[in-house]
This record gives C-alpha cells, sequence and structure tokens, in this order.
C-alpha cells in the first residue's frame, strides 16, 4: 500500500509538473485597449503593448507597441492581435478601456461581454469615451509620457479626485446597463492632435445601454456630480459674479467646495414624479481678483449672486437630463422602490422628461483665504 | 506502516531488550595476594599505556591510576603528603579514602579517574578521588546571545552546570536524579525537575524512556533526544536545547524537565510548545512593549521564512493579476529574460544560501566572512547580471534566509529552511491552491505532534486564552500569574499579589 501510494505522489509532482502554469515571463500585457466600430459593422481592436529591456541596475527601457486588428467580434479581434505579436495576448492587467464615440452610439453591453465572461479579467479597469476613434487616442505619441496606459490611467484618476467624473469602472457600469431606473455617465475623452495630448472634455451621458451623443460640459460635470452627491477628493468651480470691473479678471470668483451634502426626495402625485434636490454646501473663496472681502455685506452679496448661479445652472443641466433621458440621479430607481405602483405605470423610456426637478441649493462661505 | 513493521518487527530485538536491564553488576572478589589484584586489573584494563602501576613499600603495595585522568598534584596532596606529615601510619588509614573488596567495582572507580591502593596481605582495596579536571569558563553561549540579562553559560562539566542552576533556584524542591546510559561510553545523564511543579506523570514517562535506551554509545542530549523523543520523523523538534542557565531555571519553574549530560553544554527543555521557541530570555528583560514587538516580527519571519519564495513562484507562475499596477512593469521587466521557470530559479537560489551557510559555519572566522561576502555580493550581483536569477528571486531569497534565523533556536531555524522545499514545490505544482495545502500540512501536523503527552501546539490547538499573553505577546509579568498549562503543573499559581502597593500608595495620596 506505502509503495503503491509513493509512487502515486511522485506521479502526480512529475507527470502533471506544471500543468496548470501561467508563466508571467510569457505574456505580452495588454494596459490599455481601444474598441472602434467600423463601418461595416465589424469592430476594431487597438491595444498598447509594453515591453520592458532587462537591464542590469534599475528600472529596464520601455518600449511600447501598438498593434490593432479588425474583426467580428472583440475576441475574435484578440485572437487576431494575439497571431502578430509575441508571446500571448493577457488582458487581465487592462487598466484602461477606451470606447470610440460611434461604437458607444449603439449597444455598450455587446463589446464588453468578452470583459464580464472572463474570469481573468480585471473589472477594476477605467473605462472612458473617446470623441472620433478610439484608436487614434492609443497611436497617439506623447513623448513626456512613457506609457500611454500610464497617461490616460492618471487623467482619468486626476478628473476623478477633482469631481470631473464618477470613476466608473467595467465593473460599476455593468448593473446600470442593465438597471431601467438608473443610467450612468462616462469621461469623455478628445485627442488633441496638435498639442498631442488628450483632453478631457466633460461627461457623456447614457441612456441605457448607449451614448446619447449629448454631454455635460465640464463646469456642468462638477455641479451634475455635487448635486449627485458624488464630490472628489477637491471641486473647484469658477463663476461670474459681478459686471463691474475694471479689467475683465474682476468680474470672477473661485470656489472650492469644501464639503457638500446632497439629498434627493422624490414624491409623486399620480404620475407626475416630482424630485427635490437639496445641495447644502461649504465653500472656500480661493480665488477673488478684485479683492476687499472683507465685509459681510460683500460676502453676501457673493453668496447670493453665487446661487442664483448655480441654480440656474443646475436647471440646465436637469433640462439636457431630460432631453436624453438620462436618469444619471436614479431618479427611476428610488420611484421604482418607494413608489412601485407608479413606476409600473411610467413609460421606461421616456419617463425622465415627465418629471419635475427642483434644486434647492444652499452655500456657506466659511472662509476667504488667508487674505481679506 | 504494518509494511515496515513487518520488516523491522523480528523476534531477534525483543529478545535483547528483554535481556538489557536485568544484567547483574559483575562481582570479583579481590584477592589477597598482590599480584594476582594487579594482574587482573591490568589484563581487564588490556594493558593500556596509559594505565600507571606505581610500586609503594618495597613491592609490597602497589598504586594504580590512568596518568591520564588522575591529577599529579592531587595525588601528591591527598596521599603521599598525608603520609609524610605522619598523621597517618598507613594508606589504608587515610580519611579521604574509600574502601572496597570487589575488584570490578575498582575497576569502574579505576575508568572514572580515580587512584586504587592496593596492598599485599589484605583484600581491602582504597580508592582515591584524584580526577584532572579541565573546564571551560562559564562564557556566554554565541549562539544564544542576549543583549540585557546574564552572559553565563553551561559548560561541559555537568557539576558545574548543576551548580549554576542551583545557585539560581535556591529551593529544596529542585531535584537531579542521575542515570548512566550508554553502555560503552557510561555517559552520566541528569534529570532536574522542581518537585511540587513538574507533572510527576512526565517525569515517570522521561525516566522510563531514558532507562530503556540500550545503546552502546550516547555522546550529547542531541544523540540521547532521538531516542526518547515522541515523533523522530517529524520537522518539528520536540525538546529545545539551550545553553543558558537563566532560560533553563525559567523553564523549570514553568514545570518543565531539564536533561543534562556529562560533557555536553547543551541542557534539553521538555515537553515544549512549538512558540517557546520563538520566546527569548531577551523578552522578558527588556520591557514588555518592546518585548511584544519583537515577539511579533519574530512569529512573522516564522511565515516569511516558510512561505515567502512559495509565494512569489505561485504569483509568478500562476497568479500574476495579484500583483497592483504600479508594479506589474517593473516585475515583468526584471523577470521577462530569465530563462528557467521560476521553481527552477528559486531552487537553484535557495541551495545557493545554504551552500554559502554550510560552508561559512564550519571555516575559521576570518575566512568564514571571505566566504560570506563572496558568496553573498559576488554571486548575488553576478547571477543577477548573467540573466540566470531575477534580482527580485534574490531579494525573496535573501529576507527568506534571513528571517529563518530570527528564530532564537538553532533546532528550529533548520526546520523551517527545510519546510521551504516541500512549499516550494507544492507551489509551482498548484499555485496559491498548493500553498493553502502545504500550509494544512504543516497545521495539522502541528495540532497532532505531541511533546511527552503534552500538545505541541498550545496554546492556539488547543486553545486556552490564558496562556496567550505570554504567546504571540508578552504582556506584563505581574499579569503572568499562573503557568502555562502545556506543561501540565501540578501548581498553576506562580505569581501572588504583586502591585497592591499602587492602591495603597493612591489612598495615602488621598489622605
Amino acid at each position: 500500500m506505502l509503495k503503491k501510494g509513493w509512487l502515486v505522489i511522485i506521479c502526480i509532482i512529475l507527470l502533471t509538473g506544471c500543468w496548470d502554469q501561467r508563466n508571467f515571463k510569457n505574456v505580452k500585457l495588454v494596459l490599455t485597449a481601444g474598441f472602434d466600430l467600423m463601418e461595416d459593422g465589424q469592430i476594431n481592436t487597438t491595444v498598447s503593448l509594453p515591453t520592458i529591456l532587462r537591464s542590469s541596475d534599475g528600472a529596464g527601457q520601455e518600449r511600447i507597441q501598438v498593434v490593432s486588428a479588425i474583426g467580428r467580434t472583440p475576441r475574435d479581434t484578440r485572437d487576431k492581435i494575439d497571431r502578430k505579436i509575441s508571446n500571448s495576448f493577457a488582458a487581465s492587467k487592462l487598466e484602461v478601456l477606451l470606447v470610440g464615440e460611434e461604437l458607444a452610439k449603439q449597444d455598450l453591453y455587446p463589446p464588453l461581454d468578452v470583459f464580464y465572461r472572463d474570469p481573468r479579467s480585471n473589472l477594476n479597469a477605467k473605462i472612458a469615451v473617446v470623441k472620433g476613434e478610439a484608436s487614434e487616442a492609443i497611436r497617439l505619441k506623447i513623448e513626456q509620457e512613457s506609457r500611454i496606459s500610464k497617461y490616460l490611467g492618471g487623467l482619468l484618476q486626476a478628473m476623478e479626485n477633482t469631481t470631473h467624473s464618477p470613476g466608473e469602472n467595467l465593473q460599476l457600469i455593468c448593473a446600470e446597463m442593465f438597471e431601467p431606473g438608473q443610467d450612468f455617465v462616462l469621461p469623455l475623452l478628445r485627442v488633441n492632435e496638435e498639442a498631442s495630448l488628450i483632453e478631457y472634455d466633460g461627461l457623456a451621458l447614457f441612456n441605457e445601454r448607449s451614448y446619447t451623443g449629448k454631454d455635460l460640459d465640464q463646469e456642468e460635470a462638477v455641479l451634475m456630480m455635487l448635486l449627485n452627491g458624488q464630490k472628489g477628493k477637491t471641486a473647484r468651480m469658477t463663476f461670474k459674479v459681478r459686471e463691474d470691473g475694471k479689467q475683465r479678471i474682476m468680474n470672477y470668483a473661485t470656489i472650492h467646495v469644501y464639503r457638500s451634502n446632497s439629498r434627493i426626495n422624490v414624491t409623486t402625485s399620480g404620475s407626475n414624479v416630482t424630485a427635490d434636490i437639496k445641495l447644502h454646501m461649504r465653500v472656500d473663496v480661493i480665488e477673488y481678483p478684485k479683492n476687499h472681502l472683507e465685509t459681510v455685506k460683500e460676502v453676501k452679496k457673493i453668496k447670493k449672486e453665487l446661487k442664483k448661479q448655480l441654480t440656474q445652472k443646475s436647471e440646465e443641466i436637469f433640462a439636457k437630463l431630460k432631453d436624453t433621458n438620462s436618469d444619471v440621479f436614479g431618479i427611476g430607481r428610488r420611484v421604482a422602490a418607494y413608489y412601485p405602483d407608479v413606476w409600473k405605470q411610467l413609460d421606461k423610456k421616456n419617463y425622465l422628461e415627465n418629471v419635475t426637478f427642483n434644486p434647492d441649493i444652499e452655500i456657506v462661505i466659511q472662509q476667504h483665504g488667508i487674505i481679506n | 506502516m504494518g509494511f515496515f513493521r513487518k520488516i523491522f518487527q523480528t523476534g531477534e530485538g525483543q529478545q535483547e531488550k528483554a535481556s538489557g536491564p536485568s544484567v547483574k553488576e559483575p562481582q570479583q572478589p579481590s584477592f589477597l595476594k598482590l599480584s594476582a589484584n594487579i594482574d587482573y586489573l591490568t589484563k581487564a584494563l588490556k594493558n593500556s599505556s596509559d594505565l600507571k602501576v606505581r610500586i609503594l613499600n618495597d613491592g609490597k603495595a602497589a598504586l594504580l591510576y590512568y596518568e591520564s585522568l588522575a591529577d599529579q598534584e592531587k595525588l601528591q596532596k591527598k596521599i603521599f603528603s598525608q603520609i609524610e606529615s605522619g598523621r597517618w601510619e598507613e594508606v589504608l588509614d587515610l580519611p579521604h579514602g574509600k574502601h572496597t573488596e570487589n575488584l570490578e567495582e575498582a575497576l569502574k572507580t579505576l575508568l572514572t579517574g580515580h587512584a586504587v591502593y592496593v596492598q599485599e596481605g589484605s583484600t581491602t582495596l582504597t580508592q582515591f578521588e584524584v580526577t584532572s579536571q579541565f573546564n571551560r569558563s562559564v562564557e556566554e553561549p554565541i549562539n544564544e546571545r542576549v543583549v540585557r540579562g546574564s552572559h553565563e553559560g553551561f559548560v561541559e562539566n555537568v557539576m558545574i552546570n548543576i551548580n549554576l542552576i542551583r545557585k539560581r533556584l535556591m529551593h529544596r524542591d529542585l531535584t537531579f536524579q542521575y542515570f548512566r546510559v550508554g553502555k560503552k561510553t557510561n555517559t552520566n545523564i541528569v534529570l532536574a525537575f522542581m518537585d511540587g511543579i513538574a507533572d510527576p506523570n512526565i517525569i515517570e514517562q522521561v525516566t522510563n524512556r531514558i532507562k530503556s535506551v540500550t545503546s552502546d554509545a550516547i555522546f550529547s542530549p542531541g544523540y540521547m533526544e532521538e531516542f526518547i523523543e515522541d515523533a523522530p520523523f517529524s520537522p518539528f523538534p520536540q525538546m529545545m536545547s539551550t545553553e543558558r542557565p537563566d532560560r533553563a531555571v525559567a523553564n523549570l519553574m514553568d514545570g518543565r524537565v531539564l536533561l543534562m549530560a556529562e560533557g555536553s553544554p547543551t541542557a534539553l527543555v521538555l515537553p515544549v510548545t512549538f512558540f517557546m521557541f520563538y520566546q527569548s530570555p531577551d523578552d522578558y528583560n527588556s520591557r514588555w512593549i518592546s518585548g511584544t514587538f519583537i515577539r511579533l516580527i519574530r512569529l512573522m519571519s516564522f511565515i516569511i521564512a516558510i512561505g515567502l519564495p512559495a509565494f512569489y513562484i505561485a504569483i509568478i507562475g500562476f497568479h500574476y493579476e495579484v500583483l497592483p499596477d504600479d508594479l506589474i512593469l517593473p516585475v515583468k521587466g526584471s523577470i521577462n529574460e530569465i530563462a528557467y521557470p521560476p521553481i527552477v530559479e528559486a531552487l537553484i537560489m535557495v541551495i545557493i544560501v545554504e551552500l554559502i551557510r554550510e560552508s561559512g559555519i564550519r571555516l575559521p572566522q576570518p575566512i568564514g566572512q571571505t566566504i560570506g561576502i563572496v558568496g553573498g555580493l559576488v554571486i548575488g550581483d553576478a547571477v543577477v547580471q548573467a540573466g540566470l536569477i531575477s534580482n527580485l528571486m534574490v531579494i525573496v531569497v535573501a529576507l527568506t534566509a534571513i528571517a529563518s534565523f530570527v528564530v532564537p533556536s538553532y533546532e528550529l531555524s533548520t526546520t523551517l529552511r527545510i519546510l521551504t522545499f516541500p512549499l516550494i514545490f507544492f507551489a509551482g505544482t498548484l499555485g496559491f491552491v498548493g500553498i493553502v495545502f502545504g500550509m494544512l500540512f504543516i497545521l495539522i501536523h502541528l495540532c497532532k505532534l505531541e511533546s511527552f503527552g503534552t500538545p505541541y501546539f498550545a496554546p492556539v490547538a488547543p486553545l486556552r486564552i490564558k496562556d496567550l499573553k505570554d504567546t504571540f505577546v508578552r504582556l506584563p509579568l505581574f499579569w503572568l500569574d499562573k503557568r502555562p498549562k502545556d506543561a501540565k503543573p501540578v501548581k498553576s499559581k506562580a505569581i501572588g499579589e504583586s502591585r497592591e502597593w499602587t492602591k495603597i500608595e493612591r489612598q495615602q495620596k488621598r489622605k
């Protein structure tokens, strides 16, 4: 018995060997990938593959290879790319996924299906929409940045920190794609060929699973995020608070949101839905070129002006949302939760049109810097 | 196991065992004739050249001794000076002399360094203790150094060792028992324990096991260890060796038993638990917060020492997804062009480290250092430059080697380094799952292991919350008022109320 036992153990170790091994050195890492829609409905996948050449001391030299392939499905294009590169294609450490504008305008789920189905894919990868073609962004040569993935990842992270984008990743948008009462926004990027840079260009509004083609601009994005209670590490906004400055610069004030608190309250009467959005902000005035902000009267005046403008701006945001039926605030979900009967009656496609938004914005200026 | 038992269990062994302990002490009455006595003794001692026969009183008496064992000065002082002083007429009358009429007994004492005086016409043999002793001073043992506390260490003479213990533990309950083990070597084994604290069952068990050893030679406690331990096939040491009297005394006071042998400075402590190997006298000499911190680091080193190479192999070979985003390209860069799979890489590096250690350990110190530098710096650097092994693997293996030496006990440190290998294989075949399996085997074994009938993995399994106070952490001494239960002490209370003065002083202040 014992002899047989040893034989079995030795066989298990020696014969199976490293059967399941997936050696890290034998893979080609894909850190950034982009999907575009071709005119005939095929998918064009572009990936950037970094290779580090070993050096005896310190970090080695880095080389980037950009490969693209056209195929029927994303998996098909992956296989095609795999045939063009050394080692095997590994998307499990993907950092950024870019989606071209045209592809985003169609249903977004089908191209992402490959990520959700594979247990090894990195669902933590950041996702963004590119105006024009995603491949352009990936092919962009930026001298100062070693890797496009690091550049894009850093850019998106920074936008998240400054309350410009909600920091969506593959995992987070998945639930929202299938949820009728809740929609999402993705950061919108634009390639600036002349300066050879990629710029953040606001938020792309999605309805259900597809890009509506309408965006929130950068300033609207910040306010929308604050209204939705998604403040990042910092949030800053600049407003024109007066008309009488000697120079143009003197008309403006920049506020830094120190603490914000938003509460969305949904009520119904019949099939009419009303959403009261209460935003309370404590702000610091961090730039006021005109100076002389020492009197209470002056502060009050600015405060009043800010409130007026914020309310006006949020009305504009609501109008845009209603127009595209992009329920970023999750009003539908709240209705479904609190008033299921009303939700049953509502038209799931266009319910946002009939929702009345009542913004109530209150600000407290608690500091105006270390000078008056 | 039945297979092996059948092979090794022949009737022969049992017969010999049965006849072993019942052998009677040989007797040989001495003769009246001097020459007959001398002839018997010299013949029995095979005419060894260092056996000196000094003829005295014109051939009417003789003094026999091993010149290699006897101290000439003692001989002079104990016998000849006494006679010369005129106070005693005959050597036979000398008060130091021990009389016997048994030649076999005289033979034995001769071998321990006594001188035997034989006289014509008398059957009385007089033995004088003139053994010469060469003792090392009680220096600090090099493998158990401490920063604070006693710097004394045991030496090769067991009497001096007992003296060191008795000086520290002046209580009548401290008991020593002598055993003669080894048919040819006749080694003196000493069992020490605190009567009234140590568990009598354990003492009985140890006594029985020592008595049943019928080996021809017992050289050291390490030799003894394998004869009496519970599971000789386990990688874990089931007795703790120490060369420190303070450590020995502390263990005696916990109700443990000490085993010492003539000719060896090492004392064996038993029964032991796994966590005892991670305790050092330093913990108790320093403040309890720092003691706790250092002990936590030591226990962490256990995980690093056995698991780090396996963990690294599992990541590189199976689950590179767990690497953080910022680390992935540097890691990839360093392993991209390594020729071997990670498991081979790890084995090469671990074996290189073991080679360096083993070669350095026995060389004279200046050369040992050179080997350390050549091995550590030159090979470590060159092997990375040549692209044989990635620099990360060098870091991992070096860290593992350092972590294995953090354990205060040398035996356990060897065990740890050996346990690395199966885990490397497990990780190389199954990745993280393999590590889980390997760790599981080790844990199961630790839970099952016993040291003289006491649980080895106590106080974790079986769990005893109270004893955890001195396991992962070292709480203030006045809280450690009960002895750990694993050694089954008869008397469990160790410390009474000792900090009552704080209350009294507070009351006085209030007044």
